[in-house]
Formats: C-alpha cells, structure tokens, sequence
C-alpha cells in the first residue's frame, strides 16, 4: 500500500542513467530570493524582496514572500514558492488545531518543530528554506531551517539567493542593544544590498515587525526598485469615438409577422424572401 | 480504528413500529443532562450552561464546558461529557480541512451539517453507539448570526432560541414569551441568564454557569466569572 511520501522506485534507474549513459542532468530553476530576520530588544523584524522567477523571467514583480503562521508568528520563505506557500499554510492549520486543544496560545518552538518534522520526512526534496520568527509568551524566538530540516537559533538569520548580500549588511550593522527603528532600518538595507546586488532578488521591500501580542505588516514599504517609467494604467480605455468608423452596414434582424388567413398569399410571401 | 472484519454489523436496528430505540435511548441521556440554551440576536448568539459539579472538592477551572471550534464559533452541549469531547476534536479537525481546501472559514450551517454527518455515521456503522449528546453550535459569518441544534440522530436545524437538557420545554415555553425578533445581544444575554436561573437548582453564582457571546466582531468570546458576576446581579437587582 502506498504511503505518504515520493515514489524513490526510479532512483536507481536515474543513477546508472547519469553515470553509465551520460544522461544530462536537467538543471535546477533557481527561484533567488533574499529573506532576513534580525531579533531586537521587544521582539523580531523579517524582510523579504518580492521578485517571483521562473528561470530568467520574472514570474511575479511583486509577490509576498512573509506567510502567517499564527497571529503572532510569521515566516519567510526561500526556494520554490509552492513549497513554501504550502508548507507554511499546512503547519498554520496544524498550529491552530493544536492551540484550540490546548487552550493555549501557540509557541514558535512548536511551529519551528512541526515545520522541521515536515520537512525532514521529505529529505531536502521539499524545496523550502525558512526563516521563522515571532514573539511567544516566552518571549522573542527566531529561527532558520533548511530544506533538509536542519535548524539554526540566531539573532540575525537571511536565506536564499541573495543571503550572502544582505548577511554583508546585517554582520556589519548588528548589535545586541538594537532597538525597533534600529533593527527595521537595518532589514531595510540588508533587503536592499539582496535586492541590489543578486540578480535572483529584486522588486519592492516587505517588513514585518512583530512584538508583544502585536504585528506590523508594512507592504511595499521600499518600491523604488519597481517604478517603471512607462506603466499604461489598467484597464485599458479608450473614448468613445477614438477610432474612425470606415464603413457603416445596418441590417434588420427583427422581421414584423403579419398573420394571414389565405394559404396562398403565405406561399408568395415565402417565396419571396 | 475500524476491525476489518466481514462480520461488523450495525447495533442501530429499527423496531417493528420504526422506531431507532438506540437514538430514542440516546435522546433521554440528553434530556437528563445538565441544561443549555442558546439565544439568536439581531446583532449576534448566546450560549449558556449549567456547569454543576457533583461536588465542591472539583477545580472548577478545570472543567470548560463551552468550547470554540474555532475563531468565529462556539459549541455548548448536553449530555455525555467523553462523547462531547470526542465531537469536539473531530468538529475542530474538519473546519482545518475545509480552510485547507476552500482557503474559507467554515460558515456555521456547514460545520453543523459536517457534525451532524458524523454523529449519522455512528447511527449506521458497525459495532459502535450513537453519541449521547446533543450541541448547540452558535456563530457569525457572513449570513449574519446563526444557531444550530445537533441531535443523536443526525439531524440539524437552526433556532431563533432554544433549550435542551434538563428542564428544555419549560425554558423553552419561557424563551418564547421573551424572544423578540429585534433583540440585541446584551438583551438577549440578560434574558439567557434568568432563563436559566428559572430552572436553576439553588443558588447561581458565576462559578457554576457559562457563558459564551459572539457579536458582529465574528470572534466568539466565553465570559470571564467577572463579567458573569455583573450580568448575575444586574438581574437580582
């Protein structure tokens, strides 16, 4: 019986494929991304470029990259955007299960291990590198995790394509006694050095700050990157008028009936037509 | 988990004059359970229960009879507490699985429909009793205030107020000279409240009843012993 899980029967076919029949290898798309998450003094700040890829072509300019998980936990996510969208909203409901059968508020521990248990149990295939963060009653938490399930506890967390730019930014600009403006600003420029610098990232800067039973989602709060210079807006209209009538034909569609009671007239008047 | 066996038959039969007797027996442990009621306002529902323990050495603050099913929906029952639990994890499970594949909070017809099919299932199924409860769901979605009966049997309709347990056609006789098409949640809470008391053995206090109110904010809320408290004396006034 068939559980849950891919299907490795091929594996050894594909193997012996690649190395005795010098079968090339289709290349991974690389989605590139650059997502940061730095910890302050009442809580946690993520960030997130918006640029969606499909190889060389933009997919989504300005897609959204920070998910929910629960109120006061959110995560960003790095790598293919089905399996982090789905990822994270699978464990979002496993969270809310679990926090209604408890009676308690969910902790980022808890979303960090159903995320981890998920993700391991697919060994590296789920494409999802993560960073969780969020404020608990045990106070503020932020995490990475990696496609393979292995996780990291830090003050200062980026992934994805653009994760070497923006750590540039973020090992420069760090300190522990950093407060709320402080830590968005520096998400702000780590964002931008990703967005700047890697060719995977780009588009528009998301912010979300998250503390004590409160959280800011600032969308789009950076869109100097995606100002195009010539946009048409949206739906496209044109006046009444604007295009020159050529040719004019009117035909009647609508025929009056005139009941007649001699067959004969009827027969004329079919044969007319 | 089912026993995969040829030989699992229903332990629901009908009699010679149509009748369920199991779902009739399962109605009277309803009948003989501590009293609920629930009332429908214009602007939201109320639930209340009698939470009477069989004695004072009890941590009442163990014991929460109301439950949300989730953000926008509460449950109340009467009956076999263990079945009540049970409904409650399969209920709560089957609003996650509607969210998962309509990206939609469950609407409260839907979740009463979904519950009501469970408890059918364990009229039919083989080797297995019907519930001994019956639920009031109370929520608030986009079809405005609802409030649902969920039976043994299987069956579900709505209410504009209504009681079931101890005492259900006595209170209900009460809520049908109170109810009034236009009334406001707060009325309708203060109205819940003495309609309980009507039928209350001794003295009601904060502690051994609940409360749970949605309003037009969808988010159900069970009242803190406090809140009780003034609506409590505000009656006694």
């Amino acid at each position: 019986m068939q559980k849950g899980g891919f299907n490795f029967d091929l594996y050894q076919r594909n193997v012996e494929l690649i190395e005795k029949n010098n079968y090339k290898v289709p290349k991974t798309t690389k989605t590139g991304t650059t997502i940061v998450g730095v910890v302050f003094s009442d809580g946690v700040v993520l960030g997130a470029d918006t640029r969606a890829t499909s190889g060389p072509i933009v997919a989504d300019p300005n897609c959204e990259k920070i998910h929910k998980i629960s109120d006061y936990i959110w995560c960003a996510g790095a790598g293919t955007a089905a399996d982090t969208e789905n990822t994270t909203g699978m464990i979002s409901l496993q969270l809310e299960l679990l926090s209604l059968s408890t009676g308690r508020s969910p902790r980022v521990r808890t979303a960090l291990t159903l995320l981890k248990n998920f993700l391991f149990r697919y060994h590296g295939y789920i494409s999802a590198a993560l960073v969780l963060g969020g404020v608990d009653f045990t106070g503020p938490h932020l995490h990475m995790i990696h496609p393979h399930g292995s996780t990291s506890t830090l003050p200062y967390i980026s992934m994805g394509s653009g994760s070497l730019a923006a750590m540039a930014v973020l090992e420069t600009g760090y300190n522990s006694k950093m407060g709320e403006e402080d830590a968005k600003s520096l998400v702000h420029q780590a964002i931008l050095s990703g967005i700047l610098n890697d060719l995977g990232s780009g588009g528009n800067v998301d912010l979300c700050v998250i503390k004590h039973k409160s959280m800011e989602f600032f969308r789009n709060v950076d869109t100097t990157n995606s100002k195009r210079k010539f946009r048409k807006k949206l739906p496209y209209m044109f006046k009444s008028g604007s295009t020159k009538i050529l040719e004019k034909e009117i035909e009647e569609k609508m025929r009056k009936m005139e009941i007649v009671n001699e067959k004969e007239s009827q027969i004329e008047e079919l044969e007319e037509l | 988990m089912k026993k995969m066996s040829f030989f699992n038959f229903s332990l629901t039969t009908f009699s010679p004059n149509g009748k369920l007797l199991q779902i009739e027996h399962a109605l009277k442990a309803v009948e003989s359970g501590a009293t609920s009621l629930g009332i429908k306002a214009s602007n939201g529902v109320v639930i209340v229960t009698v939470k009477k323990l069989p004695t004072t050495l009890i941590d009442e603050n163990s014991v929460k009879k109301i439950q949300k099913l989730n953000d926008g929906i509460g449950v109340i029952y009467s009956g076999l507490g263990p079945d009540y639990r049970v409904l409650i994890s399969k209920a709560r499970k089957k609003s996650q699985q509607y969210f998962k594949q309509y990206n939609e909070i469950i609407p409260v017809n839907i979740i009463s429909r979904k519950v009501a099919g469970i408890m059918q299932e364990f009229t039919q199924s083989g080797g297995v009793r019907p519930f001994g409860v019956s639920l009031l769901v109370a929520g608030y979605d986009h079809n405005g205030p609802q409030l649902f009966q969920v039976d043994p049997s299987g069956s579900f309709w709505a209410w504009k107020a209504t009681a079931i347990g101890k005492n259900s056609s006595n209170s209900k006789k009460f809520l049908e000279k109170r109810y009034k098409p236009d009334m406001e949640i707060e009325d309708a809470i203060n109205t819940a409240i003495l309609t309980l008391k009507e039928g209350f053995e001794g003295e009601m206090d904060e502690f051994n009843i609940e409360v749970g109110v949605i309003k037009n904010d969808k988010k159900f809320r069970i009242l803190e012993p406090e809140e009780v408290k003034d609506y409590i004396s505000e009656l006694n006034l």
